[in-house]
């Protein structure tokens, strides 16, 4: 456990003292004040759209910021042959990857924190109430960055951090619609083949079962209309992000033992 | 110390498969080879060695031969195709060898943004070492590279000399029974070379055992107890530096004065070279040269064995290879 604390500190250490991460959550935190302006224009509906533009903008830069750190992150270590220092020390490879995954998660930490945080500062200000379900979705967009960090290692583990960036991204994308995609019907138009559709819609079925379900993780609507979550959702979401990244690291844990560091 | 062979290679191999289908295991073993498409690269082919405790023990070879993908294979970055190897009596993933070893990689990167203390503090965290253990350690390691001076500078700032230097410190975090360097002495100025040479005597003396890869033979003349040499994957010849430097017929060089110049121009076959008053002769043809040298009217000076250099050997073999 030690030797994987050592590399997660490390991987911290590396992204709070690097220049363009500290710039991101900056600009970030700059974007959420935008917000503030623009809930100000609207009539009434301050703390609503405030809620919405706000839960938006801390998901968004973290999904982001997570893919464009998490992309890079063993392909880095082999470019700069880093790498070759650690794997001949006392150390098994999937606590390796296990470490730079949990440094990446708490540098993600340190962001989602700094812009709820921000986001929270602006409630304060407008002395409006920032809430148990707020609380929440702010969780919730931190385990959909487990997740996403976990799928960003996975692809990392065996390729260039362009071809896993635009990899999980694309995840990513199809994971916020997988909850249609799981549903999706098709109907055929008088003239077409209904049986190609009923084959695109079993694909789309496939695709939705094997991607993570990132639909779980926003819950902004709740937020806006001060609904409650229903009973043990938080939990429910909270486990199944937490399955799926477990999942992506044993993936990622084999195919990195297998790999030759020329 | 352990009694038995610190390190042993027992036939080991090393196969890649390139080209833009290599990658693929079903292409892995075509018959068929097509340049840039797949391609076989035998990069290690069977090498057997056993490196003793306490030996300072050289590894050599030109650009290619293989020296990098060996010691690769032995601090488990690259799996071996065939063949065995162990490191201090067990295998090469044995993670409690794997505490008694150190390791410097050819041409080392360092995380840039770490200073010596955090650097070394990172390092010795990798190893069941105490937070004081590792503390005091990596102060004396820095005080003995010479870097106790540059403590508040991050690693992106220091020269090559000393990253190669503090690459060093690393290695030797854990006060490793082996240390394997490759290419520790490539890219650094004499100064730098001498500093690194002098770093290698000491290990000796600690009764540590070094395992380097070189290509500067000058340096591996002056610290090996034993060399192999290494030529396109195959070691070529292996032992005691003395007995290779011995080994064959590097002649003999005799001073002779009082030799006219037409006088000496017809003194035996046996003569390669000829400066002034100094011949190198063939050993089998001294007795001869010297008793024809004699005769004429010569006057005996000296008479030396020639020893053959490392240089030499290497040329030689990476020649007939």
């Amino acid at each position: 456990m030690r030797q994987i604390l050592v590399i997660a500190l490390n991987t911290f250490r590396e992204a709070i003292r690097n220049r363009i991460f500290a710039s991101l959550v900056l600009f970030a935190v700059g974007m959420l004040a935008v917000t503030m302006a623009i809930s100000a224009a609207s009539l009434h509906e301050e703390v609503r759209l405030m809620k919405d533009v706000g839960l938006f903008l801390v998901s968004t830069f973290s999904a982001v910021l997570c893919i464009f750190v998490g992309a890079s992150l063993v392909y880095k270590e082999i470019e700069r042959k880093t790498i070759y220092t650690i794997l001949p020390k006392p150390i098994h490879r999937w606590q390796f990857l296990v470490g730079k995954y949990l440094g990446v998660l708490s540098v993600m930490a340190v962001q989602t924190s700094v812009m709820s945080l921000a986001l929270a500062a602006q409630f304060w200000l407008l002395e409006a109430d920032f809430g148990l379900v707020m609380l929440q979705a702010v969780w919730l967009i931190f385990v959909e960055v487990v997740v996403v960090a976990a799928l960003a290692l996975l692809f990392s583990s065996f390729s260039t951090p362009f071809l896993s960036g635009m990899l999980t991204f694309g995840v990513f994308v199809i994971g916020r619609f997988a909850d249609r995609l799981a549903t999706l019907t098709l109907k055929a138009a008088p003239d077409q083949s209904q049986e190609a559709l009923d084959r695109a819609a079993a694909f789309a079925h496939g695709v939705a079962w094997v991607a993570p379900d990132l639909s779980l993780y926003n819950v902004t609507s709740y937020a806006v209309y001060d609904t409650h979550l229903p009973e043990g959702f938080v939990l429910h979401a909270t486990l199944a992000g937490g399955l799926y990244a477990v999942i992506c690291l044993v993936v990622a844990s084999i195919l990195f033992s297998r790999r030759d560091f020329m | 110390m352990t009694a038995s062979p610190i390190l042993t290679l027992s036939d080991l191999e090393k196969t890649f498969t390139t080209g833009f289908l290599g990658a693929l295991p079903g292409f892995r073993r075509l018959p068929w080879q097509v340049r840039g498409i797949v391609q076989t690269v035998h990069a290690v082919r069977g090498i057997s060695l056993t490196v003793e405790p306490g030996e300072t023990f050289g590894f050599l070879g030109p650009n290619g031969a293989g020296k990098t993908t060996t010691i690769k294979m032995l601090m488990g970055l690259i799996r071996p195709s065939k063949g065995s190897a162990t490191l201090l009596g067990k295998p090469l993933n044995d993670r409690a060898a794997r505490a008694r070893i150190g390791y410097l990689p050819e041409q080392p990167y360092f995380y840039e943004h770490l200073k010596p203390m955090e650097f070394l503090d990172f390092y010795g965290g990798l190893f069941p070492m105490t937070v004081r253990e590792r503390r005091d350690r990596a102060r004396a390691l820095l005080d003995r590279v010479g870097l106790s001076h540059a403590l508040d500078r991050p690693i992106r700032k220091f020269s090559k000399g000393m990253v190669q230097r503090i690459g060093i410190a690393q290695a030797l975090i854990n006060a490793p029974e082996l240390v394997v360097l490759d290419e520790p002495m490539s890219g650094l100025d004499p100064l730098g070379r001498k500093e690194i040479r002098d770093l290698i005597f000491e290990l000796k003396h600690q009764g540590r055992t070094v395992f380097f890869s070189s290509h500067i033979l000058q340096d591996v003349e002056q610290i090996c107890d034993r060399v192999a040499i290494l030529v396109r994957g195959e070691v070529k010849r292996t032992g005691p530096i003395n007995t290779l430097l011995e080994d064959g017929d590097g002649g003999v060089e005799v001073l002779v004065a009082g030799l006219p110049a037409e006088t000496a121009a017809r003194l035996g076959s046996g003569v390669s070279l000829r400066e002034g008053h100094r011949y190198v002769v063939a050993s089998v043809e001294v007795d001869a040269f010297l008793r024809a040298a004699l005769e004429v009217g010569g006057s005996i000076r000296s008479v030396t064995p020639q020893r053959r250099s490392l240089e030499a050997i290497f040329v030689e073999e990476a020649q007939r290879a």
